[in-house]
């Protein structure tokens, strides 16, 4: 029976639609036509749907309407001078201390004199702030910044799925986006260090940050990215970041993805990366900090022989909360993806990964597969998970796996048993068990890092 | 001085040591015995402290300390070194973190300088030559696709390293080609020493001609049944175990 539901809004969505009416006119390319309309149609997408709960399928275990009570005004940028000090104390000196070119994005904003500009645009990248970008759209990014996240396949199956529901965390986005990088690799460009995004927000009165990153690898190029996002402060950070890559024929990026904010932060992330024939994207997620963090992942195969690896890692506690939600689709034959995704869950946290692998009808030779796991260290802790195929292409290899547990006491009293103090034996298992995801990282700096990273929240050190 | 009185163990709910008294003295080498199942591993993990096993009467002393007040860790500190009749894998650890993670703490718990890494390289290196273990399989995740073999070796060069003073070994020699053996034995033999006891837990009599016991005990239906020199050994492999089970019935 479908009865016509009336529109009540929660606090946090009328909240929302006030923030768009209160800074509309001030936003970036509010002037250009082409940008008012994508943010204007952005807006009624998200009007039309609300903020998601637990009762849209792709939400069911994150219900954001009823955990976010308000919705916080937009930063207001004040250009302050951000030091390398703080830089460093937001991510970790290790973090920080990762030898790349820097692009720096706070309070919502690109920030050039932050970043190492010069240095990139020697070498051949093209470089653009999206806020610069947005006063003059051109015609090729269009497509790209109205970007719906919409299911690309398997309607000719399934038809129903051809009536779209918008992604309102996409079009938040669309609709409010400050600032940002569009950054570009030309054929033949090549870069000698990582490229690392840092986003710096949360800074004084709660404020919500709305970023977009965009980077398009042209044929045969490769790029070694990695995206941190941290706090400045700890008063209340909402985030809404959109990272869309895309890779063209050949190209290959190795992208690390580090969520390090603070524990009162809410994190929300898209990520969507187009693969074109041949390309190779290898992904890392590590999740450990904000009190609710949702990453959605969208992986498109567009042209045939693309490979795809995923690997994530979420180190929680107290009532921490993360979902990773990931739809990979494979539009074309001969790709192959890959998604490993470990969670250690402590007190009252909770970690949620969704793996949705779409098989269209001509995708012959398809191989995918995806495992989550868990290690609960808690009673209070708790896992879900939920893996779906929907395979319309019957010459294909697919599968998944999950499992949920605790440290494996056998494996504990024989450490114990050779003079290891219990603590230290625990964390030696739950790095490793965490290790089998880091270990997918090839940037050695980032792997390092992360492990030693890992090691901080466990609280010990190995050398 | 390793002395067992009236040792009752269970594990869930079914109790598998009846009342064992066993002495080992300082310096001296005793084999255990026994048909399948009389509880000669659940002795030896008791000893270790696995927590699944329940002491449920009795005591065990090593040294004049009251080992079961002990958690396993500490045991090892204060000497216990049990090893394994099936080393576990343990993926993702590496077998010279692990080491070096475990000697250091044992020696830290025993108040000696903790090695720096490049020390500890060094005498790594040292044992495994002598063990005749390649090195290169030391890089690997803990027991990661070793063979049976391999496994035992590596307990013995963590014994060696360790520098137990009470050594258990449980079935070290099950699993060894003729060559293995003996180089286990002679690792074993290396660590004899006068204030140094071990528990050999064996099968066969082909060890103890290598690690000649100076006393044999017969394990069976949780007890000691029976107690000789390295003579009886020799009997056992003759007779075998019918008398024990006989008891039984
Ligand atoms: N977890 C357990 N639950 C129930 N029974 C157990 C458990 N572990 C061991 N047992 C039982 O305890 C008894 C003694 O086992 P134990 O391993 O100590 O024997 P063993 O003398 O070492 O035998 P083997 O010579 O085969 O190694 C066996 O009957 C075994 O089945
Ligand atoms: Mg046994």
């Amino acid at each position: 029976m479908d009865l016509p539901v009336k529109q009540l809004r929660s606090k946090a969505e009328q909240d929302l639609l006030d923030v768009f009416s209160a800074v509309n006119e001030a936003l970036p390319g509010a002037e250009n036509k082409t940008v008012a309309k994508i943010r204007s149609d952005a807006l009624a997408d998200y009007a039309s749907v609300g903020l998601p709960h637990r009762r849209v399928e792709a939400w069911k275990y994150t219900d954001l309407r009823s955990q976010m009570p308000e919705a916080f005004p937009l930063v207001q940028a004040s250009g302050r001078a951000i030091s390398d000090a703080e830089i460093e104390t937001a991510l970790s000196p290790r973090i920080a201390g990762i030898d790349a070119y820097r692009l720096v994005v706070a309070e919502g904003e690109f920030r050039p004199e932050l970043s190492d500009v010069t240095a990139l645009k020697e070498k051949g990248a093209e470089l653009h702030s999206l806020a610069e970008t947005l006063e003059h759209l051109p015609e090729e990014l269009k497509p790209l910044l109205a970007e719906s996240g919409y299911q690309r396949s398997g309607f000719e199956v399934a038809p129903t799925a051809t009536k779209q529901i918008p992604d309102p965390i996409i079009a938040l986005n669309k609709a409010l986006m400050t600032g940002g990088v569009i950054l570009r690799l030309k054929q033949g460009a090549a870069l000698d260090k990582p490229v690392h995004l840092i986003n710096l927000d949360g800074e004084g009165e709660p404020s919500a940050s709305v970023t977009r990153a965009i980077v398009v690898l042209e044929k045969g190029t490769s790029l070694d990215l990695i995206e941190s996002y941290a706090s400045l402060g700890g008063r209340g950070l909402q985030r809404n970041a959109m990272t869309q890559i895309v890779l063209g024929e050949s190209a290959a990026i190795e992208h690390s993805k580090l969520q390090l904010e603070d524990a009162e932060a809410m994190h929300l992330a898209n990520l969507i990366v187009t693969m074109g024939a041949e390309a190779r994207y290898n992904g890392f997620q590590y999740s450990l900090g904000a009190r609710l963090s949702r990453n959605d992942v969208r992986v498109l195969f567009e042209g045939e022989g693309g490979t795809m690896s995923f690997n994530g890692a979420a180190l929680l506690k107290d009532s921490q909360h993360c979902d990773t939600t990931m739809v990979v689709e494979h539009m074309v034959p001969h790709c192959t993806s890959r998604e490993l995704y470990k969670a250690v869950l402590d007190g009252d946290s909770r970690g949620v990964f969704q793996a949705k692998v779409i098989v269209a009808p001509d995708a012959q030779k398809t191989d995918g597969k995806q495992m989550g796991q868990a290690l609960l260290l808690s009673q209070g802790a708790e896992f879900d998970t939920k893996p779906e195929l929907e395979i319309f292409a019957d010459d294909v290899v697919c599968g998944h796996g999950a499992t949920s547990g605790q440290i494996d006491e056998d494996l504990l009293f024989y450490l114990e048993a050779r003079g290891i103090p219990e603590p230290t034996a625990r964390a030696l298992l739950i790095q490793a068990f965490v290790g089998e995801a880091l270990e997918q990282i090839e940037d050695e700096p980032v792997r390092e890092a992360l492990t030693a990273a890992t090691a901080d929240w466990l609280g010990v050190a190995f050398d | 001085m390793l002395e067992i009185k009236n040792l009752h163990a269970r594990i869930d709910d079914r109790e598998i040591l009846k009342g064992l008294d066993l002495k080992v003295p300082a310096g001296e080498v005793h084999a255990i015995m026994g048909p399948n199942g009389s509880g000669k591993s659940t002795l030896a993990y008791v000893l270790a402290g696995k927590e699944e096993y329940e002491v449920t009467e009795g005591s065990i002393t090593w040294n004049g300390q009251n080992l079961l007040e002990m958690g396993p860790d500490e045991r090892a500190a204060a000497g216990v070194f049990l090893a394994f009749q099936y080393p576990i894998e343990i993926p993702g650890v590496a077998t010279m973190t692990f080491l070096r993670t475990a000697v250091n703490s044992v020696r830290k718990a025993r108040g000696q300088e903790e090695y720096s890494t490049p020390e500890f390289m060094r005498v790594v290196r040292e044992h495994a030559k002598e063990l005749k273990i390649d090195p290169e399989m030391l890089k690997r995740p803990l027991n990661m696709g070793f063979s049976g073999g391999e496994k035992k070796r590596n307990e013995i060069l963590q014994m060696s390293l360790l520098e137990p003073s009470l050594c258990v070994l449980d079935e070290t020699d099950s699993g060894l080609d003729i060559d293995a053996l003996r180089i286990v034995a002679d690792g074993v033999n290396r660590l004899r020493s006068p204030d140094r006891s071990m528990i050999v837990i064996t099968h066969y009599q082909r060890l103890l001609n290598y690690i000649v016991p100076d006393r044999v005990h017969v394990l069976s239906q949780g007890q000691v049944a029976r107690s000789g020199d390295a003579d009886l050994a020799l009997e056992l492999e003759k007779t075998g175990y019918a008398e024990f089970r006989g008891e039984a019935a």
